[in-house]
């Protein structure tokens, strides 16, 4: 059966191809030419990795994940391979905690004294910056079609509204969520305190009654074609989904009370084998030219303060804007609070 | 018997209907002139970027079909001799295997990716193309025997006999007389074997190596973002290549049977 | 000599599975037997805690709805399934028709997914089409509820039953529905009476094969379904990332895995017991 034949060979081909590439680990001891990045999808733009590729001679091999959870659970199970990681700030302690990241030299960073002070004093999840270095900080809002809403509040209470009853999502994200309604009690959406989060919890079940779904990966593509009017989300997200000649029928805000704030970073795995060339890549991130880039690409408000007068592009808001806001910060074990009340509020009653 | 060809004729085409009008829609939007949902003007913008601007996209394309091929077929070897060995035979392991063939198929795929990361990270078996063919064959090794097997339950057993009876070796019943006259069955386990690898999703995530993407690791990563319609371009190409090869492989069909 | 082959012929599938999955398996048994870590992964320490919390009505109620949806999806399926087989056992271009069904699965599920989002949605092809030939007045919600999910269940495990079915219905001899309807059987009775027993392994097949998927099914749920349309899929996953609560996660898959082999083993016996079945030589299961 000369099928079955060609299969074997074929078969055997492959494995012997694979079978070498498995004999790295002598290879660290080499000058570093590749660079393995774990990054979210659209987060960097490819001509910020290809023109470091150019002026470093090097290769970046880039994987991405779609949510820090799944990033987290892979890695957490051993996968093993990448250099820089760019986890969220409540993802950054549980990795600290966990042992999975290695301690960062800012000397060899000097382009770290263009972040933002301001921003830094806020940042309680790795105060001091030992093992991230900030990347981007933005956060979740609401965004409205003008035409169809008329006139509305700027406030999370806009899904209180039950005229607008099955036109509206929220995201499928328990902090988010449950951060929202904390704030529009006035309470941090870092609360630990069960009393807050029960009443937290009964405001989104109001909401609840006017939601279509809870909805944390299509609401862009759903709203960009007219299928909610009202959507809590990221504005990246929805404004990738756009095209320019629509910008104007929507409408994004920061809600007034202020919401959940994050701040993703570029950490170093403990087990990274290129340690020098990570380093380098976050120092070059920090340039305030190819900065500026990446902030006009993602169209979000820059924290590396000379990149500032390097963007060409406004952002969708303002850091002024999110100056109610807070970052989400790890809750340890009273996580366990959020995630029953947070089952309550999708699948029980 | 007429009308009951014409029946099973209205609901296969009704079938039919219903798996290509999302190929439809699909094909309109590659063509759409920009990324939303709403149509806006005939462009062949996504197609140009498609073959001018997507490195990535294509080796992780490239991967797929590798990975799709060789786990099919070495799940069809595998599953067709282990199909064989439970039908017709009693063995010592035999209850064990009829279990344990079986449970790939119920375990949920998020729990067989990350047990088997935790297997590979504990025996440091570095993750790669290779551990996603692995996975692969795995979760594709009881799709492919329980077709065979149910194939086989009604093979004419006197037909085995006689060939023995006539002076033939095991391995010559095998390929001459077992596989031509299973052929459907083993078709299509390796079919369905080929479907599900190409659009396994959660086990690759886990188990992939750095730089082996898949084409579906490539795709999900983006639903966050908005899928961009160079996806949509990629599918009318993969349907159009795969038409081709369809048509072509029609001889080497009728080869492999020996007609 | 006979009796020594059946060795050689299961031995490679059984090495691999053993090495491959069920090593595997045992550590998520392991798991869900152990303590949770704050941050995921296990502590070294026996505990039940994994199991006591499935004694939840919220996981009940779940379940359950699980149960029904993945049920509806599976009949549907298989009504549908049924004929198409047939049509493409009897044709003379059954390899044509065979990759005609399976060409549009080898297209990305998220892409095909969208599509229906598109032609579904409120502003989606099939509201307009229904809106400009004045059948409704207002778009109807197709989408985004427990009908959207059985829909697009149906349509990701169509053509996994229509396969198993194929190569069951091809090895059937039609001349022995003929020989019925000669000996007076109706049409419907021939079928039910003859065609159907002779291929129920095919059938048993195409059941497992779209059941247990969509039983476990989480993308589906998440992209169509609305609110309420929470499955056993969405709540593994969960467990698994969100709440980091690895034993939880493994004790529902162990739980599940239990009784759906419990359940298949019970039937096949009863399946068995039931037909007539001749035996040659032996080789009874």
């Amino acid at each position: 059966m000369k099928v079955f034949h060609f299969v074997i060979v074929g078969l055997l081909a492959f494995f012997g191809a694979n079978c070498q590439k498995d004999n790295k680990s002598g290879a660290s001891k080499k000058a570093d030419t590749k660079l393995y990045i774990f990054n979210w999808t659209y987060y960097m733009p490819d001509q910020v990795r290809a023109d470091f590729e150019k002026e470093f001679g090097v290769q970046i091999v880039y994987d991405v994940y779609p949510s820090n959870e799944e990033m987290f659970a892979k890695l957490k199970a051993g996968g093993t391979g990448y250099d820089v990681v760019f986890p969220s700030g409540d993802f950054v302690s549980i990795m600290m905690h966990e042992g999975m990241l290695d301690s960062i030299d800012l000397s060899k960073i000097p382009n770290f004294t263009n972040v933002d002070t301001a921003v830094l004093k806020k940042i309680k999840f790795d105060a001091g910056n030992h093992c991230s270095v900030p990347y981007m900080m933005a956060s979740s809002g609401v965004c409205v079609n003008k035409k169809a809403d008329g006139t509305y509040d700027k406030s999370w209470n806009i899904f209180a509204r039950s005229d607008l009853k099955g036109m509206m999502t929220m995201l499928d994200d328990m902090r988010e969520v449950l951060g929202a309604a904390l704030k529009t009690l006035g309470y941090s959406v870092n609360s630990r305190n069960p009393e807050e989060l029960e009443k937290a919890k009964n405001v989104v079940l109001t909401w609840k009654q006017n939601l279509l779904k809870f909805d944390a990966e299509s609401f862009a593509k759903g709203f960009a074609a007219g299928e909610f009017s009202v959507v809590h989300g990221y504005a990246k997200n929805i404004f990738l989904e756009y095209d320019s000649t629509k910008r104007d029928e929507v409408d994004f805000f920061i809600p007034r009370e202020g919401g959940p704030l994050y701040m993703d970073n570029m950490v170093i795995l403990k087990d990274a084998r290129h340690k020098e060339l990570a380093l380098k890549f976050i120092n070059y991130v920090h340039r305030p030219q190819v900065y500026a880039k990446i902030c006009d690409f993602l169209m979000l408000p820059s924290i590396n303060v000379p990149a500032r007068e390097f963007t060409k592009k406004k952002p969708h808001y303002s850091i002024e804007a999110l100056s109610k806001s807070e970052f989400k910060e790890d809750l340890g074990a009273d996580l366990d609070l959020y995630n029953k009340i947070w089952q309550e509020i999708r699948i029980g009653n | 018997m007429h009308k009951k060809r014409g029946f099973s004729l209205v609901i296969f085409s009704c079938v039919i209907a219903f798996f290509y009008i999302p190929l439809v829609v699909l094909i309109v939007y590659s063509f759409n002139a920009s990324k939303s949902m709403s149509l806006t003007g005939f462009s062949f913008v996504w197609y140009h970027k498609l073959f001018f601007d997507s490195r990535d996209l294509w080796s992780a394309c490239l991967n797929s079909l590798l990975i799709a091929a060789a786990s099919a077929s070495v799940a069809t070897i595998l599953g067709t001799l282990g199909a064989i060995g439970l039908n017709w035979y009693t063995f010592a392991f035999k209850r064990y295997i009829q279990v344990v063939t079986f449970l790939p198929l119920i375990l949920p795929e998020i729990i067989i990716g990350v047990s088997l990361l935790i297997f590979f990270a504990g025996i440091h078996f570095k993750l790669s193309l290779l551990t996603i063919f692995i996975a692969h064959t795995t979760f594709n090794i009881p799709f492919v025997m329980l077709i065979v097997l149910s194939r086989l339950e009604e093979f004419d057993y006197s037909i085995l006999e006689a060939a023995r009876d006539l002076g033939a070796r095991e391995i010559d019943t095998l390929f001459k007389v077992i596989i031509p006259l299973s052929m459907p069955g083993i078709i299509s386990g390796f079919l369905t074997a080929v479907t599900l690898s190409l659009e396994d999703f959660v086990i690759t995530f886990f188990v992939a190596g750095p730089g082996s993407a898949t084409l579906p690791l490539y795709v999900y990563s983006m639903i966050r973002f908005g899928v961009s319609p160079v996806i949509n371009a990629l599918s009318v190409v993969i349907i159009a290549a795969t038409i081709i090869l369809a048509f072509s492989t029609k001889n080497i069909y009728k080869y492999i049977i020996g007609r | 000599m006979k009796r020594s082959y059946g060795a050689t012929y299961s031995a490679p599938v059984a090495l691999w599975i053993t090495f491959f999955f069920v090593i595997p398996l045992l550590i998520i048994c392991c798991y869900s037997f152990m303590a949770k870590g704050l941050y995921g992964g296990v502590v070294n320490r026996f505990a039940l805690d994994a199991y006591t919390a499935l004694a939840n009505a919220a996981f009940i109620r779940v379940t359950l709805s699980t149960l029904w949806i993945s049920s509806i999806a599976t009949m549907v399926t298989i009504l549908l399934a049924l004929p198409a087989a047939y049509f493409i056992a009897r044709s003379e271009h059954a390899t044509v028709y065979l990759f005609l069904v399976i060409i549009p699965f080898w297209t990305n599920f998220l892409i095909r997914i969208y599509a229906w989002i598109a032609i579904l949605g409120n502003n989606g092809f099939l509201n307009e089409l229904l809106l400009t030939t004045g059948v409704v007045t207002a778009p109807i919600q197709f989408l985004y509820n427990q009908y959207a999910v059985i829909v697009v269940l149906v349509y990701t495990y169509l053509p996994f039953a229509i396969l198993p079915l194929y190569a069951t219905i091809e090895k059937f001899d039609f001349s022995l529905l003929e020989a019925a309807r000669d000996l007076g059987a109706t049409k419907f009775q021939s079928i039910v009476k003859v065609l159907v027993p002779n291929i129920q392994s095919g059938i048993i097949t195409s059941v497992l094969f779209v059941f247990i998927p969509s039983f476990g099914a989480y993308a589906v749920p998440q992209l169509v379904g609305g609110r309420d349309s929470v499955m056993l899929g969405n709540i593994i996953t969960r467990e698994l990332t969100v709440t980091r609560n690895w034993p939880l996660a493994a004790s529902i898959s162990v739980v599940i895995t239990l009784i759906t082999t419990c359940g298949v083993l019970l039937f096949m016996r009863l399946q068995k017991s039931k037909s007539s079945h001749v035996v040659l030589d032996g080789r009874s299961l």
